[in-house]
């Protein structure tokens, strides 16, 4: 479809918003160039940072080596994209469809308010990924986000639905005050996970280095459940989640009603 | 028409349009997804009494089942689909939620849904708890031996049930021994099940009875031990009857496992003691399907 290639590193963030597979579709290159974007909140064209391409493929591909592209695919409800090069912050802000493929570090706030679709991170995320939206009282309520390197601080942060797979570790407070949904964090993570958790399960590959207080010693179980989500994760992060269907389980938060669970699967 | 020695009549079986769904259920091992659907797919052979009909579809290996263990496909069919419903649901809260390292999920799409897991979840008493998963929900109630996992609802399919044939021989066990050999077939042919034990039935009926409160009694046309006494389509030589019932998820799988049977029975031939093909209708007036032994044997 489209091919963006960043002319040079911008002097300032540059807010992507409305950069989509789906507003872009159909279009001539120089009418692509004149779509409206902001450069560290001044109006600008698109083809004053950007080279565009026109081609045949229906992939929406952002070159770039600069990490100041804000807001990727935020709002995308259809196609895919390809950013080539890191993502800055808010990457997949409320998505609804299709798929974002970073091959690079996202920024933080990235899927904040996700409702569905697909985000790829090959590299690192930043903070707050799959929280909430400035103000929203829940955060990612769909779709799946894959990441292959670490996640930062207050990951999954007021997840209401969805899943979140992530190869390497996270930070603190993963989990924190999750509503319900999936989270599953291989490489284990920092301190206080699933503080606040309502419903939900926060699964790690290690053990951490403690379990809040708040949370009861439920013992090991075999959860059928796992063998399910095994088969799912096996086609966005193959290998992530053993074969095994056993887990530690602790329930809690208790001082927040106690029908979440930390699984340890290690 | 005569295939092997095998007379085939010009008739037909008459088949109903019923409700039809199909679930997998997995365990840790073969014997207890077995264990389960022998029980929750017992008492099916018939509507009449039995609320539905009901039978193993076929084992599934752990690469064909949703949570990677082994399984098998069952298929559940009734007249409504209220009364449907009403069965998949208390055969699957006794049958398959108290079997151990069991698990339940969906085995078919529909445009419309039965629920499957939606209503036994409240077994958990407020600890169970729901995943959506690839867009399917499903749901985790605790259970003594860990959780039983069932996925919310299964597909509705319209389906065909009642389909039939008349296996006519010599004796009781050359008849007996040619449908085994037909259900063996006939349960190859995916979509298809043989409701009734081992997939026979020796108590064909006809419509009406000399009892009032009876819908339905004994074929007597067909049973041997009553030629001389009672008009008979019993022709020379035919010492027993027995009936393979089929129920298909659709038309063409009932034909094809009808052919497979019928083949099977054919197959064995007169040199082995069958006589003749026919079947079951109620002169046309009652199925909404019509399933010609010569049209789908030629």
């Amino acid at each position: 479809m489209t091919t963006l290639s960043l002319r040079a590193v911008p002097n300032g963030r540059v807010d992507m918003t409305g950069v989509l597979p789906e507003t872009l579709a159909g279009r001539r290159a120089d009418d692509i160039a004149k779509q409206i974007i902001h450069l560290a909140g001044n109006p600008m064209m698109l083809g004053d940072l950007f080279e565009v391409d026109v081609d045949e493929t229906d992939m929406l591909v952002i070159r770039t080596d600069s990490d100041r592209l804000d807001c990727l695919g935020k709002g995308m409800s259809t196609g895919s994209v390809r950013i080539e090069g890191p993502a800055g912050h808010y990457a997949a802000q409320g998505m609804r469809g299709g798929e974002l493929d970073i091959h690079g570090d996202a920024g933080d706030g990235a899927a904040n308010g996700m409702m569905g679709g697909l985000l790829r991170i090959r590299g690192n995320a930043g903070d707050w990924l799959g929280a909430a939206l400035i103000g929203d009282r829940t955060g990612m309520a769909g779709g799946v986000v894959a990441v292959e390197g670490n996640a930062g601080d207050r990951l999954g942060d007021r997840m209401r639905r969805g899943l979140i797979l992530v190869r390497g570790q996270a930070g603190d407070a993963c989990g924190a005050r999750l509503l319900a949904g999936t989270l599953v964090v291989a490489g284990g993570c920092g301190t206080l996970p699933g503080s606040g958790l309502r419903r939900g399960s926060l699964i790690l590959g290690r053990s951490p280095e403690a379990i809040p207080l708040s949370f009861n010693d439920s013992g090991r179980v075999d959860l059928s459940y796992l063998g399910l989500l095994h088969r799912h994760a096996e086609s966005f992060l193959p290998g992530l989640l053993p074969a095994s269907t056993q887990a530690h389980r602790y329930m809690g938060d208790l001082a927040f009603g106690g029908k979440g669970e930390i699984l340890v699967l290690a | 028409m005569i295939i092997n020695g095998v007379y085939i009549d010009d008739t037909y079986a008459e088949a109903f349009g019923m409700k039809a769904t199909r679930i997998v259920i997995t365990a840790d091992n073969l014997t207890w997804a077995k264990h389960a659907a022998n029980a929750a797919f017992g008492f099916a052979t018939s509507v009449i009494a039995c609320g539905c009909e009901a039978g193993i579809e076929r084992e599934l290996s752990p690469e064909e089942t949703p949570d990677g263990r082994p399984g098998v496909a069952g298929l559940l069919f009734a007249v409504s689909t209220k009364e449907l419903a009403k069965q998949l649901e208390r055969r699957v809260g006794q049958c398959v939620l108290t079997c151990p390292t069991t698990a339940v999920f969906a085995g078919c799409e529909g445009e419309e849904s039965l629920p499957l897991g939606k209503n036994l979840r409240y077994f958990g008493d407020g600890w169970q708890m729901s995943k959506l998963i690839a867009g399917r929900r499903y749901w985790r109630i605790p259970v003594m031996d860990g959780e039983f996992l069932a996925e919310e609802t299964t597909g509705l399919m319209r389906s065909v049930g009642g389909g039939n044939f008349l296996v006519l021989a010599r004796s009781r066990s050359r008849a007996l021994a040619a449908c085994e050999a037909a259900v063996d077939a006939i349960l190859r042919v995916p979509g298809a099940i043989a409701p009734f034990p081992g997939g026979v039935v020796r108590s064909g009926s006809k419509v009406g009875s000399k009892y009032k409160a009876l819908p339905a009694s004994t074929n007597d046309a067909f049973c041997p031990t009553l030629r001389g006494v009672a008009k008979t389509e019993l022709s020379p030589g035919v010492d027993a009857v027995l009936e393979i019932v089929i129920d298909a998820v659709t038309d063409a799988d009932m034909r094809v496992a009808m052919k497979a049977g019928m083949d099977a029975v054919c197959g064995i031939g007169a040199a082995g003691g069958i006589v003749r093909l026919s079947a079951g209708n109620y002169g046309g007036k009652l199925g909404q399907f019509h399933y010609r032994l010569r049209e789908i044997l030629a």
